[in-house]
C-alpha cells in the first residue's frame, strides 16, 4: 500500500461518519447544553491564567489580612476609652478609677492607651462630663 | 449582465468567538456549523468500529472547546483546535470502548448495493486502518489524521500538538509504517 492509498482510506474512514452528521441538531445540541452551563452559573469560555488566579489570591489575602489587622489595632487602641466612656463611671470602684486614671496618665510612645490616643471628640456631653467628674474625683 | 451583489461579509471565527463570549448563542452555532462536518471525519476515523456516536463525540468536544474557549490564542486556527480537544475525546472514548468493547457488523458488510464482496474489503480494511490507529501513540495518531485526513502542514500541526514541525514529520513517518504493517 502506498502512502497516497492510506492516505484517501483515512479519508475515506470518517467520510461516512461526517455525512450522517445532523449538523443542525448538533448545533441546537450544543447551545442548549451551552445555555445550560450559563445558567447553572458555571465559567463557560472564560479563563484566568493559572499566574493571575495566584496574584488575585494574593491580593485577597493581602487585603483581608490588612483590613483584619486594622481592625484588631483600633479595637486594641480604642477598647480603654470606650470602656471609661462607654460605661457607667458610677458604677466602677476606687481601684477601678485609678486604673483608668493610670491608663490615661501613661506617657506617650508606650504600648498603652495615652490622653492623646483617646478620641474625645467621639464622645457625647454627657460622656465627657462623666469623665471629668471621675478625674475631679 | 446585472452586476454582481457584493458578497455579504462572513464573519471570522474570532469575530464568532467574540461574540459567543458576549452572550452571542447564535455565534456558537455558527461556529459548530462550521466545523462540525470536519470534526466528524476527525473523530468519525476514531469511532469506526467502536460502538462510539459520533454525534456525542462531536458535540463532546465543542462543549469542551467552549469551555476552554478563554485558553485559545490563535497560535493556530481554531479547526485546528477544535481537532486537539477532539483528540482528547477520542481518547477518552477509546478507554470506554476498550472497558466495553462491542464491535458491530459495519455498515458496509449489511449493504445490499453494489458487489458484496467488494464492500467487504473495503469494510476490512476500514476496520484494520480504525484498529491500527488506536493502538498508535496519541501524537502519531493525531499528527496522522491531522496530516492525512484534514491536509495541514506540519508547522501547524505542530504549533496546535506543541511540538515542532521536524518532530511533526518524524511522528508522521513512524505512524505511516505502523499502520502500514497493520494493513499488510
Amino acid at each position: 500500500m502506498t502512502d497516497e492509498e492510506l492516505e484517501k482510506l483515512a479519508q475515506r474512514l470518517g467520510a461516512r461518519a461526517a455525512e450522517r452528521l445532523d449538523v443542525e441538531a448538533t448545533a441546537q445540541a450544543v447551545v442548549d447544553r451551552l445555555r445550560a452551563e450559563r445558567a447553572k452559573g458555571e465559567p463557560v469560555g472564560v479563563w484566568l491564567p493559572r499566574q493571575w488566579l495566584r496574584i488575585a489570591a494574593a491580593l485577597v489575602i493581602a487585603v483581608g489580612g490588612g483590613a483584619l489587622a486594622l481592625r484588631v489595632t483600633r479595637t486594641h487602641e480604642t477598647t480603654a476609652p470606650v470602656t471609661t466612656a462607654g460605661a457607667d463611671l458610677d458604677g466602677l470602684s476606687t481601684d477601678q478609677l485609678n486604673q483608668v486614671l493610670h491608663a490615661v496618665e501613661q506617657p506617650a510612645g508606650q504600648n498603652v492607651v495615652s490622653a492623646q490616643d483617646v478620641s474625645l471628640d467621639d464622645l457625647n456631653t454627657v460622656e465627657l462630663r462623666a469623665l471629668l467628674e471621675s478625674l475631679e474625683g | 449582465m446585472l452586476p454582481a451583489e457584493p458578497l455579504a461579509a462572513v464573519p471570522t471565527d474570532a469575530a464568532l468567538i467574540a461574540a459567543w463570549q458576549g452572550g452571542d448563542e447564535q455565534a456558537a452555532a455558527e461556529l459548530v456549523r462550521r466545523h462540525a462536518r470536519a470534526l466528524a471525519r476527525f473523530l468519525g476515523t476514531g469511532a469506526s468500529g467502536g460502538d462510539t456516536d459520533v454525534d456525542d463525540l462531536v458535540q463532546e468536544t465543542f462543549i469542551r472547546a467552549f469551555r476552554a474557549l478563554g485558553q485559545f490564542r490563535g497560535q493556530c486556527r481554531f479547526r485546528t483546535w477544535l481537532m486537539t480537544i477532539g483528540g482528547n475525546v477520542l481518547k477518552d472514548a477509546y478507554r470506554r470502548v476498550r472497558r466495553t468493547r462491542v464491535v458491530p457488523l459495519a455498515d458496509d458488510l449489511r449493504a445490499t448495493d453494489g458487489d458484496p464482496h467488494e464492500h467487504a474489503v473495503a469494510a476490512e480494511m476500514e476496520a484494520r486502518l480504525a484498529d491500527g490507529l488506536e493502538r498508535l501513540p496519541r501524537m502519531q495518531r493525531e499528527v496522522f489524521l491531522l496530516r492525512a485526513q484534514q491536509g495541514l502542514e506540519y508547522e501547524e500541526i505542530a504549533a496546535a500538538l506543541g511540538t515542532t514541525p521536524g518532530a511533526a514529520r518524524v511522528h508522521f513517518h513512524h505512524a505511516v509504517k505502523r499502520l502500514k504493517e497493520n494493513l499488510a
